[in-house]
């Protein structure tokens, strides 16, 4: 077994805090335990073992890698990835890893990266300096507070605001604000063929529509349309709603996961420079920086949700050129802070390219555009006095400056500027898709109407009893697909639509004002025929219709029974 | 004349130079004097702190809904002297060990109200009585973190060798700061 020394370390800091010599467990008082195990209860043959194992850098690496593969493993961390970086972190200043070159990036930072706090010292008007590296940590909780400040003070309430914060965008109103951005316009996870499919899929159905209310008269292929529209409509929509129904389902799984784990966990925030922060505008990054421990605490954990495994990824890849700033409230809402020194710190530090911030007039793209105008040399600014008859041509190498602004009302927009999920085309589909929907929703009876007609009605009492009317009265549900028209060489011809009629007379009927004809044909006022006919129609446009499915004579319908 | 010397003889004039600047050796009445602790030498001023030290009444109020933690330990009222200013502040005692008829102990102080410094000479006050039982130098160790290794008298350590960490400290503690000690 190779660095028994450390077990034995291990063990005694295990024993002596059952047996209640340590206050702290064995993992958040590592580094004191290991000061004090050293000093005086290593033996000789473990000093020797330890002097053996810091004797070359490679030496000392295969320390460190046995303690992420190894240790981790057997102590029973492999759940949380950030633990053995917490116990090199601790141990990276005390005797004698302080000495051991493999533990130098261990001594200023964890290695796991995150998203600067701008942090301006009293009288800086903005400077990179200000533009201070955050990690956050997760481990199980200790008997101490929830958040742990390392490397700085702040007021318990400071740390304690963007804990709460974090967990309501994981497991509460702050979730549902996310999921319904990404709904609106967040990218989803289909291949680029799919996505492509989609999309003319929705075009598609939204140029269908537009034919059957506009274009010419379809015919006998109206059938043919409203059935190519209503599947097309159908299966875009179940794969719009399976994905988006299916990935918020995870990520709210995933969310509730992790918001127990975080609610179990305590936070080590870690901010070198010694500074005591006044003013809560750090307050978005510790944020941030708490959740982006948990996706890296264990990264397995996102597999299925897709939305988490995007953010995840990202903020794994693409923290460095980002930074943040704003108050955060319990509930994850962001309110303004002082900015403009903010921004003139981001610009200059050459790293950082996009900046979170509240949602506020002075971080717009023009007030930011003002502000690099302003710190640009003037030389750069103005063409330069080129005598007419140098050859020679200037070559400014310095880097146009680029900082974009990501205004946010809430966290949950700036997880969707960091996670990337913003996307143009898809907000274009999703307004298209909502737009069609509500269409056919609208449509759909007129739709199945043209797809699977009703049966075709009998024609049932009330008669009318005025004279001067024919009532059409009609056993169907469904009056507005059906018309009657009257064709007599008595009574001028008419067409009248099917109507449902309330009142005493309550029936669903067409009625028939009777008009004499001038110069009749016939001489019987019981000449005539009645003919039931189909209507087609979607949405506002009703189609010609040929097809008849009832006839009835005047006669017989003037001897029903009046009710 | 020649500038030649040996390093012997170099040696030796230091030396002679180094005897005839120095300062007389302090008398035994002296001696006797610097080795009497702090709380014998200002007997008043020992009082005061002690009676500052008896009002500090520090205990967690356990309000939380979950239940009680076991590890939490007891604060230990402490009292930080300086030249221009008195602390009342609390540590927590993170590791008690009493074996061999020595004391390890670490504790932290609260790093929100004291600036970390290199060491303090710490003075251990029984409850009740209040008389002073041992003087010892607490070295800073990490992250607001003192540790302790002294001598116990036989008394002490047979009576503090049952004491756990968790356990309500039997003592108090008067912290002076060692620059502005004494």
């Amino acid at each position: 077994m190779r660095f028994v020394w450390f077990w034995t370390f291990w063990h005694w800091s295990k024993e002596s805090f059952r047996g209640g010599s340590l206050l702290r467990n064995p993992l958040h008082g590592v580094g004191s335990h290991w000061d004090e195990w050293f000093r005086h209860e290593a033996l000789e043959s473990d000093l020797r073992a330890i002097a053996e194992a810091g004797r070359t850098e490679s030496a000392q690496r295969q320390f460190i890698a046995w303690l992420y593969l190894h240790w981790a493993h057997e102590a029973n961390w492999s759940g949380n990835r950030l633990i053995p970086r917490f116990v090199l972190g601790q141990l990276a200043p005390l005797s004698p890893f302080k000495e051991w070159q493999a533990f130098d990036e261990y001594r200023v930072s964890y290695g796991i990266g995150g998203i600067p706090a701008i942090v301006l010292t009293a009288e800086s008007s903005g400077e990179a300096e200000d533009i201070r590296p955050v990690e956050a940590l997760t481990l199980p909780a200790d008997t101490g507070p929830k958040t742990v400040s390392e490397g700085f003070r702040a007021n318990a309430a400071e740390l304690e605001t963007p804990h709460r914060a974090a967990m309501n965008v994981l497991s509460g109103k702050g979730l549902l604000i996310f999921l319904a951005l990404w709904l609106v316009g967040g990218q989803r996870p289909y291949p680029r063929w799919l996505k492509t499919l989609l999309g003319l899929g929705w075009l598609s159905a939204s140029g269908l529509i537009l034919y059957l209310l506009v274009g010419p008269e379809p015919g006998e292929r109206l059938f043919s349309f409203a059935a190519t529209l209503t599947g097309l409509w159908s299966a875009l929509g179940i794969v719009a709603v399976t994905v988006a129904v299916k990935q918020c389902f995870y990520a709210w799984r995933q969310g509730q996961r992790w918001s127990s784990r975080l609610e179990q966990s305590q936070v080590r925030l870690r901010m070198n420079g010694g500074l005591t922060i006044k003013g809560g505008s750090a307050g978005l990054p510790f944020c941030l920086n708490m959740l982006i421990s948990l996706f890296r605490a264990d990264p397995r954990a996102t597999d299925r949700s897709w939305i988490w495994q995007r953010l995840g990824r990202r903020l794994r890849a693409e923290t460095n050129g980002w930074a943040a700033t704003g108050v955060v409230t319990g509930d994850g809402f962001l309110k303004p802070v002082v900015l403009e020194p903010k921004l003139r710190a981001c610009l200059q530090h050459a790293g950082i390219k996009h900046i979170l911030t509240p949602s506020q007039r002075d971080a717009s793209r023009w007030a930011v555009a003002r502000l690099i105008h302003a710190m640009t040399p003037a030389i750069l600014k103005s063409e330069p006095d080129m005598p007419t008859t140098a050859h020679a041509q200037l070559g400014f190498a310095a880097e146009e400056r680029r900082l974009v602004s990501h205004r946010c009302r809430h966290v949950a927009q700036a997880l969707m500027a960091l996670g990337g999920f913003t996307s143009g085309w898809q907000k274009a589909m999703s307004a298209l898709a909502v737009a069609v929907s509500c269409l056919m929703l609208l449509a759909l009876q007129d739709l199945l109407c043209i797809l699977l007609p009703p049966r075709a009605p009998d024609v049932v009492a009330p008669a009318s009893p005025s004279p001067y009317y024919l009532w059409v009265s009609l056993d169907t549900k469904h009056p507005e697909y059906f018309e009657v028209v009257l064709e007599s060489k008595y009574w001028s011809n008419r067409r009248a639509k099917v109507m449902r009629y309330s009142g005493a007379d309550a029936s669903v009927r067409a009625e028939i004002f009777l008009h004499r004809l001038t110069g009749q044909i016939a001489r019987d006022g019981e000449d005539g025929t009645v003919w039931i006919e189909r209507r087609r129609r979607f949405l506002t446009r009703e189609y010609a219709s040929d097809e008849r499915v009832g006839r009835y004579s005047i006669a017989y319908l003037n001897r029903l029974v009046h009710d | 004349m020649s500038t030649r010397i040996s390093i012997e003889e170099l040696l030796r004039w230091r030396a002679a130079r180094a005897e005839a600047e120095a300062p007389p050796a302090p008398r035994a009445a002296r001696l006797l004097e610097m080795a009497r602790p702090w709380w014998e030498i200002w007997p008043e001023r020992f009082q005061s702190f002690v009676e500052r030290l008896g009002r500090i009444q520090v205990a967690y109020g356990h309000a939380m809904a979950e239940p009680r933690q076991s590890h939490t330990g007891h604060p230990v009222p402490a009292l930080i002297v300086r030249a221009v200013e008195e602390l009342e502040t609390s540590v927590r005692v993170l590791y008690l060990n009493v074996r061999d008829g020595r004391l390890r102990l670490r504790f932290q102080l609260d790093a929100a109200t004291v600036q970390a410094q290199e060491s303090f000479e710490v003075t251990f006050v029984s409850d009740k009585p209040e008389r002073p039982l041992l003087s010892a130098t607490a070295i800073f160790s990490l992250d607001g973190e003192y540790r302790i290794d002294t001598e116990l008298s036989e008394e002490l350590a047979h009576g503090w060798e049952p004491l756990k960490v968790t356990d309500r400290m039997p003592f108090r503690l008067i912290l002076c700061s060692d620059k502005d000690g004494g």
